[in-house]
This record gives structure tokens, sequence and C-alpha cells, in this order.
């Protein structure tokens, strides 16, 4: 797969801050920030809503051509601090799911999955956007990364700077996330 | 008199006392709750309808309010309501010992949508506290940048929230007899919407592809876009602190404001436009529906947006300063206004946790205000957050959110709150484009594209679900014309170089100084009670209109007020199977109040296995 540089990108963290692993994003967000990038490379922190996002794309003269977010989801079947890949693929589950995301997202809560969700109802996402998902474990308040999580920042940020700057390659060996199964799989997981 | 029940009475000077001669005055009783469960049991053995039911909260993300009924399905009624709170948020435990100008920036975090008006209401306690008065800029522009923040949250609530319980696809699963009459129903605003019939509208509701479900998110955007001008973010300000705003203003950043605001006259006669029309609807249909999620005019509100002239920060000018502010603080018993003085409001409010997981907290150590109005052991300034964590039981705890009480009664808050004491009681200061008759408010909308024109919202013989959803569409014009006779004042300061918007202060670090903040949300009261000791937080007790709605029982047995209005509420879905009952008309009673929380009912049909689970979420607000 040819490396496609120089594509308008922005990395967003997303997630709660203060939950330990859960923040990874938040947490890593000044360093992400310190990382060099072409200048084609804007670093968001997303916590602001996806009603609010969606707004901001909507606005943009000059859409994103890519869209990495860095996040935490707890997966049963992974170890503390893994990290997974995944190529969101589009789809909607149903309507009713998405409202109930709409509610969420329009009263502040923070979540992922409700940004993805609503960005694709409301057709803003590029057709590359991506989610580097760390392993956070069981939620626990707290300011740090454990220390497992902490002795994968740097491969964190490596990933992050990479994908952002050239998208995948087969050996990230990148899940595809869905729309439509996307609750569905994460109540199994969970 | 305002008391009729708490042990205080005024002297021919109006100064209160305590009454003489009572052992314990503030003694209450305490029921066990476990007889009305005794008897539901009863009642459900008999017929056979046993059965354990999960009531934890089944949100996906957030769920941090529970609501449990027990229906008969057969006789079209509610038997039995609880209201549980099933997150504990501890915000007053987190602020103990800290500076108290942290307070504003915490407390903001306890709402993901008004986090504004927590960081004022921080800041009022913080200057009444330490006697700081911000100038007048400061106050104006506070006032305009919380209007602001009501004109996000109102058409949040009233299109993407509850709106879609009105919409063409739910009133066709449930109502199905009532589409057809609303395509046949010509709408009678149409001048102002451009809708031709009741259905037209009810369509346009629809969730996710309807036009003014559509139309609210970007009305969201341009509230937003005027309140950060000011504020620097949402929904946490940056720029709100004690004394003022830390913000520079211009007339540049009024005009900035203007462009956005000019655009709610329009939107606020098309939404009054639109409810109007679909209530009156429903209620011309079916007048059943005036008895969904009925119950008594009896609410509280702190008033908000204060007189630049009139308010000083001082406690002993609240009654002065209060009864100035746009709209009017005060509590309604059964409709009627019973004070309206921020002194007696505060006097009137106690906290019970007998059937919530906290302890109770020993000491009185508060036993007068400033002013010597007795205060109860069970006020906010004496109270202690020691949360206790336990097996839910109908019997005894069951809810995260305390029981708050003016004068021993559960109140309601709500927008709507603020408009309908303010419309009654006529003590607000003459207006340019308000007019309180007493019976209703009048709203002089100026032109923008729409002419210009006088709405007028009306108060209404039954307290119900619509109802609360119509005033909070008046909300809308109300909040914006209130904007607007700010933003009038600030340009006028502006033009005459009073521009200095913050009073320093310092903390300081000996004595004990007590203040409130009473500033409400989108939905209605929000008061902070604040102690600084040597200089950092003793105590912070924060009451948000959902620690009022969604309260559990009082210590003596009265429901709250989402549990009370939901008794009441008959059912008037239609369904063939008790497995297709939605429960639409419970969560039309419970949205109306804008639950302050992402909210679960768990709704129990009595003649089957059937348990209705349904997200009512709202603004993720939380209680305690």
């Amino acid at each position: 797969m040819p490396v496609e540089l120089n594509k308008r990108t922005i990395i967003g963290t997303v997630g709660y801050q203060l939950l330990r692993n859960h923040s990874v994003g938040p947490i890593l967000l000044p360093q992400i920030r310190e990382l060099k990038f072409q200048n084609t490379v804007v670093v968001e922190e997303m916590n602001w809503g996806p009603i609010a996002i969606v707004q901001y794309f909507q606005t943009l003269e000059i859409p994103f051509e890519r869209v990495v977010f860095l996040v935490a989801i707890e997966r049963k079947y992974r170890n503390i601090g893994d990290i997974s890949i995944f190529k969101w693929e589009g789809g909607l589950p149903s309507e009713t799911q998405i409202q109930a995301c709409i509610g969420d997202a329009a009263t502040g809560v923070i979540s992922v999955e409700n940004l993805l969700v609503i960005g694709e109802f409301f057709k803003i996402w590029p057709k590359e956007l991506y989610l580097i998902d760390v392993e956070p474990g069981s939620e626990v308040a707290g300011e740090h990364l454990s220390e497992e999580v902490q002795r994968k920042t740097p491969e964190i940020l490596e990933i992050v700077h990479r994908i952002a700057s050239q998208g995948i390659t087969p050996n990230d060996r990148a899940g595809a996330l869905k729309g439509d199964k996307l609750f569905e799989e994460m109540s199994h997981e969970n | 008199m305002c008391f009729k029940n708490l042990p205080i009475a005024f002297d021919e000077q109006g100064n209160a006392y305590l009454k003489e001669g009572i052992d314990d005055p503030y003694e209450h009783k305490v029921v066990d709750l476990g007889v009305e469960q005794d008897k539901l049991k009863s009642l459900m053995e008999k017929n056979g309808f046993i059965r354990s039911v999960d009531y934890d909260p089944v949100t996906r993300v957030a769920g941090a309010l529970a609501f449990h009924s027990v229906v008969d399905l057969e006789k079209k009624k509610v038997l039995s309501t609880n209201s549980m709170a099933t997150l504990f948020r501890g915000y007053e435990v987190i602020l103990k010992g800290r500076d108290p100008r942290d307070a504003a920036y915490i407390s903001s975090r306890a709402c993901g949508v008004c986090g504004g008006v927590h960081a004022t209401c921080s800041a009022l306690a913080i200057e009444m506290a330490l006697g700081i008065k911000p100038p007048p800029l400061g106050v104006v522009m506070r006032n305009i940048l919380l209007a602001i923040e009501y004109l996000y949250d109102h058409p949040l609530h009233l299109f993407l929230l509850a709106g879609p319980d009105y919409s063409e696809e739910l009133v066709k699963e449930t109502n199905p007899e009532l589409i057809e009459k609303a395509a046949n129903t010509k709408a009678k605003n149409k001048d102002v919407h451009g809708y031709d019939t009741v259905l037209d509208i009810m369509k346009d509701l629809n969730p996710l592809k309807g036009k003014l479900y559509l139309e609210a998110l970007s009305m969201t955007r341009v509230a937003r876009e005027a309140y950060v001008l000011i504020g620097g973010k949402y929904p946490h300000p940056q720029s709100v602190v004690p004394g003022g705003l830390s913000v520079t203003v211009t007339i540049s950043t009024l005009n900035e404001v203007y462009s956005r605001l000019v655009k709610f006259f329009d939107y606020g006669q098309k939404t009054t436009g639109i409810w109007d029309d679909v209530f009156d609807f429903f209620l011309e249909s079916n007048p059943e529906y005036a008895k969904c999620g009925v119950r008594p005019a009896t609410m509280m509100d702190t008033g908000v947006w204060d007189r630049p002239e009139a308010y000083d920060a001082t406690y002993k000018n609240c009654d002065t300063w209060g009864e100035a502010r746009w709209s009017t603080p005060g509590v309604l018993v059964d409709g009627e206004v019973v004070t309206t003085k921020l002194t007696q409001l505060n006097a009137g409010i106690e906290e019970f946790v007998e059937h919530s997981y906290y302890e109770k907290w020993d000491g009185h150590k508060y036993k007068e205000d400033p002013l010597g109005t007795p205060l109860s052991p069970n006020h906010p300034w004496n109270k202690e957050t020691i949360p206790k964590p336990g097996k839910q039981s109908w019997r005894e705890r069951y809810s995260w959110d305390t029981s708050p009480t003016w004068d021993r009664m559960p109140m309601e808050a709500g927008a709507y709150s603020r408009m309908y004491i303010t419309a009654k009681a006529k003590v607000a200061p003459k207006s340019k484009f308000l007019e309180n008759t007493g019976h209703s408010m009048k709203i002089h909308v100026p032109k923008h594209q729409l002419p210009g024109k006088t709405l007028e919202w009306h108060i209404p013989e039954h307290w119900n679900a619509f109802e609360r959803n119509r005033a909070r569409a008046y909300c809308i014009p109300y909040s914006a014309m209130v904007a607007m006779d700010n933003w009038l004042l600030a340009m006028d300061l502006l033009k005459q170089g009073k521009n200095e918007i913050s009073t320093k202060f310092e903390i300081p670090k000996t004595g004990t100084h007590i203040g409130f903040g009473a500033w409400g949300a989108g939905r209605g009261f929000l008061t902070h009670h604040l102690v600084v000791d040597k200089g950092v937080i003793q105590n912070y007790q924060i009451i948000t209109p959902s620690t009022l709605n969604a309260a559990p029982r009082t210590p003596w047995g009265t429901p709250g007020p989402y549990e009370e209005a939901v008794l009441n509420t008959p059912v008037l879905e239609k369904f063939d199977k008790p497995e297709d009952y939605k429960g639409i008309d419970i969560l039309r009673a419970i949205r109306s109040f804008d639950p302050c929380m992402p909210c679960t009912t768990h709704i129990m049909a009595k003649d089957s296995d059937h348990m209705v689970t349904r997200e009512v979420t709202t603004c993720a607000c939380g209680i305690e």
C-alpha cells in the first residue's frame, strides 16, 4: 500500500480526565503536541462534544482527510496497556441508538462511540478514520497512568505519529470498526 | 407569615424568631416506607403478579438516575414510583479544604451543560461570604452570559430531548388515533412557523431528521458562539470569577454577541408558536392529557439576572437585590406566592437524608442566619455530606439524592418556575421588553426577520407535563429579552467609559465567612452554600434543580416531585398486549422536568413480566 503523506489530518484525544488509564488521551495530549508533524497535522483535545465537533467539521473550508483518535476502551480480551488499531468502516446503529447517542452528547457525556456514530450520521468523517485504542483495565480514579501503560507510552506516541503521518499499513493489523455493530460488540466485550 | 410548618414566626417589624415553648422545634416524623411496600406487595400477590425486578440503571454510558414504577395496565394507573439517583458525585467532599477561588472551576464540572450557572453560583457565594461587589459591567455581562446559556439549554430540551415524545414517529406508535386528527388540525400559528397542520409540525419533530430537530441543533451552536465570546469556552467558562468576569468586553464583543442574539428573536416566536400548537392539540384531543405529570404548582426559584444598581452581594440586602432581579426569587405553594425574599427562601430550606445513602450529621452550628432568622439543623449551612453506601431498599434508603424541602414541603424546580413566580409576584422592576401581569408574562419581541410581536405566557390552570414544556418554550424569548435589556445596559456603560468588569479581592486568612449563591440553572433552582474558615472552604453544599425534582420521599413519606407527578399520570397510551406498552405518558411526565442527568426509567407492568426500559437522557448534571 503506497504511503500517503501530507494529508490534512487531525489527531484527537477523547476521554474523561482523572480516570488513570481511561484518560490516556488527555494525559498524553501534551506529549503528542510535542511530536514533530508536517504542518498539515492538527492536534486537538476533542472532548468538547460530538455536536460541536460535527459543526466544526461542517465549517471547515478544507476538510480533514484523515482522523486519528487516541482512546482507551475497556475490552476484556486484552491486557492492560495492549494497543489495538481500528479502522472506522462506517455504518450506523438503529435510529433509537443514534438518538440515545445524541441525547448523551448534547448533555455533556464524553464517549468516543457517540462521537463516531454522530459523526457518521452527519457524514463528517473522511475515508480514513483510525482509532488507536489502549487497554485501560477497570475504571479507577487518578491522575496518572498505570505502570503498564506508562511503559507503552513511547510505543503509543510512535503509533500516533506514524498513523497520523502515513496512515495504516498491513503490519498494523487494524481491526474493522462498524457503526451498525459498535454497541453490540461493546456489550459483548464487556 | 410564610412558614406554616417550620417553627419560625415574625414580629411586627418583620423580624423572624423561633417560636417558643417547643421542646424540639425541628423534630420531624420518620415514617416506615415498608407499610406502603407491604400494601403494594399484598396487592400484587392477590393478583399473582409478584416478580423480582432489577432496578439498577442500564444506561449505556452514564446512567445517574433510575426511575421505577409499578403500573396497573388494566386500570391504566400508576401504583407506585421511586426516583433513584444512582451515582454519588461528591462535589461537596471534593471542595472541602480548598481555596475558595477553586470553587467556580471545580463546581462548574457538576454539569456538562450548565457549567456557567454553577460557576456563577459559586462566585456569588464567595462574593457574599467575602463582601465583594462586582462593578456594573461585570453584573450586566454575567447576566448576558447566563441568559445565553439558557438559550443553549432550552432548545436542547424542547427539540432534542423532550420533543421526540410528541413527534409523528412516536405518536404513531403510541397513540395512532391522534395522527389523522393531527393531519386535519390546522396550526394556529402558521404565520410564525409556516406549518399548515399539527401533523406537519409533528413530522418535523421526528428525531434525527425532522427539520425542527436539526434546526435546534444549529441554534445551540448560535448560542454557544455567543457564549464563548464572554465565557471563553463552553460548557465550563473560564472567565467567571468572584467579583465579576475576567474578560475584556468591547463594543466589538457586544456587536458579535448581538448578531447571535437577534436570531433568538424570531426563533422565540417560532418555538412558542410550535409548542402552543402541539400542546393545545393534545389537550384538546383528550382532556385527560392534562393529568399527565400533574402536581400542584408548588415550586421555588432563586431568581436570576441582577440589576447592577441593586446588587451589592451582601446578605443584609439580599431581599432587596433579589427582588430587583429580572426574574423574581420566591416560593409558590399550590400556585400562590408565599415569599419573594431570598432570606426567607434560604431559611426555609432543609435537606433530609433518611431515605438516601448518607449518614445524618450531628450538630447545629448555625442556629441563625446573619440577620437572626432561625435556621434548621438540616439547613445547608449546617449540613455535612457523609456518604454511606448501602443496599437499595424501597423501605429505607434508595437514592444518592437527598430530600430537600422548603417549609417541610418538597419543591419543584424548573426554568418555568422562574417565569411563573416572576409573572405571578409582579415585584420585578419595570423592563423594556417584559411585563408581569399577575396571571401572565408579556414578552415584547422586537422585529428581526419576522415582524415584532408581543407573546404572552399565561399561568395555566393545571400544572402538568405539557404546561412545563410550554412554559419552557416561552423561556426562550424571555431569556433573549433579558439578554437584550442587559445588552443595551452594557452598551451604555461602555459608552460612558465604565468598562471595569471585575473587583479585586483577597481571601482572608482568618475568621469564618458564610455566603450562599442563588442563581438558577437552565432547568431551575440552584444554590451553593459556602462556609470559608481560615481561608479555605470548610463546608460547601450544592442543591441543583434535580436534587429537588428527583428527591426520594421525605422522612415523613411525601413523594418527591418526579414521584408525585408520575403517580398522578394516567396511562393514555394505546396498546393491545402488555409487551407493546412503551410507557410514553410516564416518560413525558418525567421528561417535562428536564431531569438533570442521564435518567433511565424502568416501568414494571403489573400484569405481565414486561419491563419497559427507556433512557430519559438530559443534561448530565449531578445530584450530589
